[in-house]
């Protein structure tokens, strides 16, 4: 110290010959020193109230510097912050919160906040294992624990921090394939920053934890991502294509089946139906057989009869008797078949009756002269048509 | 007598104040004496801890230096590699002052100096290490080598500065402007053949889908229409069979009953004219009532 040099130089700032070792001076004998020495030099001078005021008002302003200098030294260290004491100039101790008080000139307190956690980015294009281009952006979250190594380790420790997360980013991001970056690589990506970093800043002991790590974004360079995009669609299309031909195959099978099944059906219907008409067709004829065997003769003249008669009844007829005169005879047929096309409505045409359709259509009356060699259905015995 | 002792405090108090100093912390000094950096009894330079000090006024000059690690920071630069390609490189360096003496006597304790000498020795080593590697090496495999290698070289160099390196690393590498161009260019073209081949992909196997259902279609419809025709001849010979075995019973019956029945199906409108001879059996009794066997 100052004034306790071996080589006995007396340098007390205070002037304070008695007190050698005895820490801050003591206000007393500053009191009385400054005081004895006014009154010294004030005593050869001499007026008679000089004396007295000269002493109350230094008094007075000593003691106000004094008080101001101890008033001066009071501060408050924030709940989340830690106090660094540094004593001329060397550090001292840590301060918690709450109010303080240093000797100010003596001590210089720097409060450091220890406990919000504070966050950086790190973003940008970089390259990729297979010379690919990227753009990822990552955020780191940060917390001082050691507010002395904050302090006094590095100049300018949050841009430290940047600067290797810079780096340790796109190590990573450097060390792997784009394809993995952007797609299914990105966890174990923040794994490997996460402890990149922590290698990085380990030499550095800045004081400061990381909390966490995440991976924002990761996405192809802009001047490329339409040609990403669409990788992505066709990968899409893709699949739309196969669900396309399998609604096709769903939905087409059903309908084979359905139709398989309708024609099995439609055989078995068919089976039936022409067993089924078969075994009518001949119930009948089993019917008529026994009466047939018993009485032949009559039952074919019967139904000779019976059909012959149905028969005429319902065609138009001429009876020509060619045997016994050789003349020619003139048959006007197709006065005879315009008559009956006019009486009932045309059927099924044969060709002979084309020629006279047209006459047919015009209209006409069913014209009843019956020449004297023909007989119609109009001249019947008196039988009701069957 | 007042204003001698009065003179001789102020002296006195301003000679105090000049012979003590103060070093921060982060911060160290050293002391130079008519030039010369001042030594301990060892030889080696004395360098002074944070707190307070004593000093020889006048005589005795403190020099105080960043005890820290400082960063060296410079905008990128360009690298040739072993292929001849060019990379862009942004690197930082972390240093501090080992010997401060030393530091003193090479820069004049000027950081900006000290900073320049220390960026060419450190970019010598980062140019051979990468223009010994292939890009691909340098961008992933051998990084942190490269990095190690170049931050022992610089070391070497660096101790006569009196500065130890504590990290070399590299920041940013990036290809330059005019590459970019064509890394783009493929970087699309490798895309678009993806693109492609998923979309052939997924149209081969659609046709692969479709083409087998229509297969198992068409076999299922020619089994069904084979069995339908089988069906039906079933059918069918079944009635013929019940034709065949009641009709032989009598066929000549048979035949003229089917006759009858032929003949009131075929001619059953006035559209048909029959031109007919009494002699027809229909008209037997016509021409007579005379009784007929």
């Amino acid at each position: 110290m100052a004034w306790n040099e071996p080589g006995g130089k007396n340098n007390d700032p205070w002037k304070n010959k008695g007190s050698r070792d005895q820490g801050p001076p003591d206000l007393d004998d500053i009191f009385k020193n400054l005081f004895g020495k006014f009154t010294k030099k004030g005593g050869g001078g001499g007026s008679s109230g000089g004396k007295g005021f000269g002493n109350i008002s230094i008094g007075i302003v000593v003691g106000l510097l004094v008080v101001v200098w101890v008033i001066s030294g009071f501060y408050t260290i924030r709940e989340a912050e830690r106090g660094v004491v540094l004593r001329f100039g060397e550090f001292n101790q840590f301060v918690d919160p709450g109010l303080q008080w240093k000797p100010t000139f003596i001590d210089t307190v720097i409060p450091i906040n220890v406990q919000s956690i504070k966050s950086m980015g790190s973003k940008g294009s970089m390259l990729t294992e297979d010379e690919n281009v990227v753009g990822v952006e990552m955020e780191l979250q940060y917390r001082i624990v050691e507010p002395y190594k904050y302090t006094f380790a590095v100049t300018d420790p949050e841009q430290s921090l940047n600067q290797a997360f810079n780096s340790a980013l796109r190590y990573v991001v450097g060390h792997s394939t784009m394809d993995n970056i952007l797609t299914s690589g990105r966890e174990v990506a923040r794994q490997q920053v996460w402890q990149e970093l922590e290698a990085i800043i380990e030499p550095y002991d800045m004081g400061m934890a990381i909390v966490d790590i995440n991976f924002k974004d990761a996405r192809p360079p802009n001047a490329v991502r339409d040609a990403f995009d669409d990788a992505i669609a066709a990968q899409e299309d893709e699949q739309r294509f196969i669900r396309e031909a399998e609604a096709y195959a769903r939905e087409i099978e059903p309908k084979a089946r359905g139709q398989v099944n309708r024609m099995a059906e439609e055989a078995q219907a068919y089976k039936q139906r022409v067993t089924l008409e078969a075994q009518g067709e001949v119930a009948r004829f089993g019917e008529l057989l026994p009466q047939y065997v018993a009485a032949p003769q009559v039952t074919r003249e019967r139904l000779y009869l019976e059909a012959m008669e149905q028969v005429y009844s319902n065609t138009s007829k001429i009876i020509v008797d060619s045997q016994g005169s050789g003349n020619m005879m003139y048959l006007p047929l197709d006065k005879i078949l315009e008559r009956q096309n006019s009486s009932t409505p045309p059927q099924g045409s044969r060709s002979t009756l084309d020629g006279l359709r047209s006459d047919v259509v015009t209209g006409q009356n069913s014209g009843n002269a019956n020449p004297p060699n023909l007989r119609s259905d109009s001249n019947r015995l008196g039988r009701t048509n069957r | 007598m007042r204003n001698f002792v009065l003179i001789l405090i102020v002296a006195l108090v301003v000679l105090g104040l000049s012979s003590i100093f103060v070093v921060t912390e982060g911060k160290k000094a050293i002391v130079v004496q008519f030039g010369k950096v001042q030594k301990d009894a060892d030889g080696q330079s004395v360098v002074f801890e944070p707190g307070l000090h004593f000093k020889i006024p006048l005589i005795e000059r403190i020099i105080t230096l960043d005890a820290r690690i400082q960063t060296l920071d410079d905008p990128s630069d360009r690298f040739v590699t072993a292929e001849k390609k060019d990379l862009i490189v942004d690197s930082y360096v972390k240093w501090r002052i080992e010997d401060f003496a030393k530091y003193y006597l090479s820069t004049g304790g000027n950081k900006i100096q000290a900073e320049a000498l220390l960026k060419q020795k450190v970019n010598n080593g980062l140019r051979s290490e990468f223009g010994s590697r292939t890009i691909p090496q340098i961008v992933s495999g051998e990084r942190s080598e490269l990095m190690d290698l170049a931050l022992k070289q610089a070391a070497e160099s660096s101790d006569e500065l009196g500065i130890k390196i504590v990290d070399v690393r590299v920041k940013q590498i990036n290809l330059p402007e005019e590459i970019s161009n064509s890394i783009f260019q493929r970087m699309r073209a490798e895309r678009e053949a993806v693109a492609r081949e998923h979309r052939s992909e997924g149209r081969e196997q659609a046709e692969v889908i479709r083409a087998n259902i229509d297969a198992k279609v068409t076999v299922m419809l020619a089994e069904a229409e084979r069995n339908l025709l089988e069906t039906k001849g079933q059918g069918d010979a079944q009635a013929a069979k019940i034709y065949a075995d009641t009709y032989s019973k009598s066929p000549e019956f048979y035949s003229f009953l089917r006759s009858m029945d032929a003949y009131k199906e075929s001619f059953d409108s006035k559209q048909d004219v029959l031109v007919v001879e009494p002699t027809n059996d229909f008209f037997k009794y016509m021409k007579s009532s005379a009784q007929k066997n």
